[in-house]
C-alpha cells in the first residue's frame, strides 16, 4: 500500500522534468524538403513572370510593327516617286479621303527606295560625326 | 503514401508526447546521453520505416519496450550497475536548483538497474504496475513491490544527502 509519504515524495519527484530529446532526424529532413519546395516555387514563379513578360514584349512589338504594314497595304496607289504638285493633285483626285492622302504622303518617305549607286543625303548626314 | 504520411505524423506526435520520458528511461539504463538519444532515434526511425506501431494495442508501453530492447540489444550493457556520466544532466529541476538535480541523479544511480527502471517507468513514464510488469517480464505485484522498495531507498538517499549538505 502506498503511504502518504510515498505520495508526497512522488509529487516531489515529478517536479523534476526530464530533458526534452533532440528533434527526430525526419523532422529536419521534412523542414529541409519544405524549404527546398519553397525555393523551387519561387524559382518557378520568377520563371513564369519572365516568360509572361517576354511574351508580352513580343506581342507589343508586333503590334507596333503592324500599323506600318497596314498603311503600306492601305496605300498601294501611292506611287514611289518624288513628291511634286502634280503628283499631290493626282493623289487628291484619286484618294477616298483627304486623311488617306495625308497619311500616304506622311509615310511614303519611309518606303522610298533609292536607285542603285545613290544614297539619301539625310542618311549620310546622320552617319557623319560633325565636330563643331 | 497517404497512410504512410499519417503513420509518420502519429509517430512524430508520440515522440513529442513521450520523448522526454523515453529519453530518461534510456538514460536510466545506459547512463549516457548520447547512447540514450541514439536508441530513441533508432526506435522511432524503425517505427516510421516499418509502420508497425499501428498494430500495437498499448502504444505507450510498446514504445518503452522498444526503447528498452534497443538499448539492451546493443550488447554494450553488462550485469554490473550502470556507470552514470557525472556531468550529464537528466532533469530540469524546480527553481533551476541543479544541486538538487545532481542529488536526485546520484540517488538514482545508487539504485540497482531494475529498481531504477521501475522508478522511472512509474514516476516519469506514468506506466501502471501491470504495464511495468509486462515490460520487465515480471508480475504486476513484483513490479509494485520493487517500486516501493526503490522509492524508499531513493528517498533515504536523497534526504540523507540533502541533510548532509545542509549540515555541512
Amino acid at each position: 500500500m502506498p503511504t502518504p509519504d510515498d505520495e508526497r515524495f512522488e509529487i516531489y519527484l515529478k517536479q523534476f522534468h526530464p530533458l526534452v530529446p533532440d528533434p527526430m532526424p525526419t523532422e529536419g529532413r521534412g523542414q529541409a524538403s519544405r524549404r527546398s519546395f519553397v525555393l523551387r516555387a519561387w524559382f518557378a514563379a520568377v520563371a513564369a513572370i519572365l516568360i509572361v513578360a517576354a511574351i508580352g514584349l513580343h506581342i507589343r512589338s508586333n503590334r507596333v510593327a503592324a500599323p506600318n504594314t497596314a498603311i503600306e497595304a492601305a496605300s498601294p496607289v501611292v506611287p514611289l516617286q518624288p513628291l511634286t504638285m502634280r503628283s499631290a493633285n493626282a493623289l487628291l483626285a484619286t484618294a477616298p479621303s483627304f486623311k488617306a492622302v495625308v497619311d500616304g504622303l506622311a509615310f511614303r518617305s519611309e518606303s522610298l527606295t533609292l536607285p542603285k549607286g545613290e544614297q539619301s543625303a539625310l542618311a549620310v548626314l546622320g552617319k557623319e560625326k560633325i565636330k563643331l | 503514401m497517404h497512410r504512410h504520411r499519417r503513420n509518420t505524423a502519429e509517430i512524430e506526435f508520440l515522440y513529442r508526447q513521450h520523448g522526454s520520458a523515453l529519453l530518461l528511461f534510456a538514460l536510466a539504463i545506459t547512463g549516457e546521453r548520447g547512447r540514450a538519444q541514439d536508441a530513441i532515434h533508432q526506435v522511432f526511425l524503425k517505427l516510421i520505416e516499418n509502420g508497425s506501431l499501428s498494430q500495437a494495442v498499448d502504444k505507450k508501453a510498446y514504445l518503452f519496450a522498444c526503447v528498452r530492447n534497443a538499448v539492451l540489444n546493443e550488447g554494450k550493457r553488462d550485469d554490473r550497475n550502470t556507470q552514470l556520466e557525472p556531468d550529464s544532466v537528466w532533469f530540469i529541476p524546480p527553481d533551476r536548483d541543479y544541486a538538487r538535480e545532481r542529488n536526485l541523479r546520484r540517488a538514482l544511480g545508487v539504485l540497482p538497474d531494475d529498481q531504477r527502471e521501475a522508478i522511472v517507468l512509474h514516476v516519469w513514464g506514468e506506466l501502471t504496475f501491470s504495464q511495468i510488469g509486462d515490460l520487465m517480464g515480471i508480475s504486476s505485484n513484483t513490479a509494485a513491490s520493487r517500486y516501493r522498495y526503490a522509492l524508499a531507498k531513493l528517498r533515504d538517499a536523497m534526504f540523507a544527502k540533502e541533510n548532509f549538505c545542509a549540515n555541512s
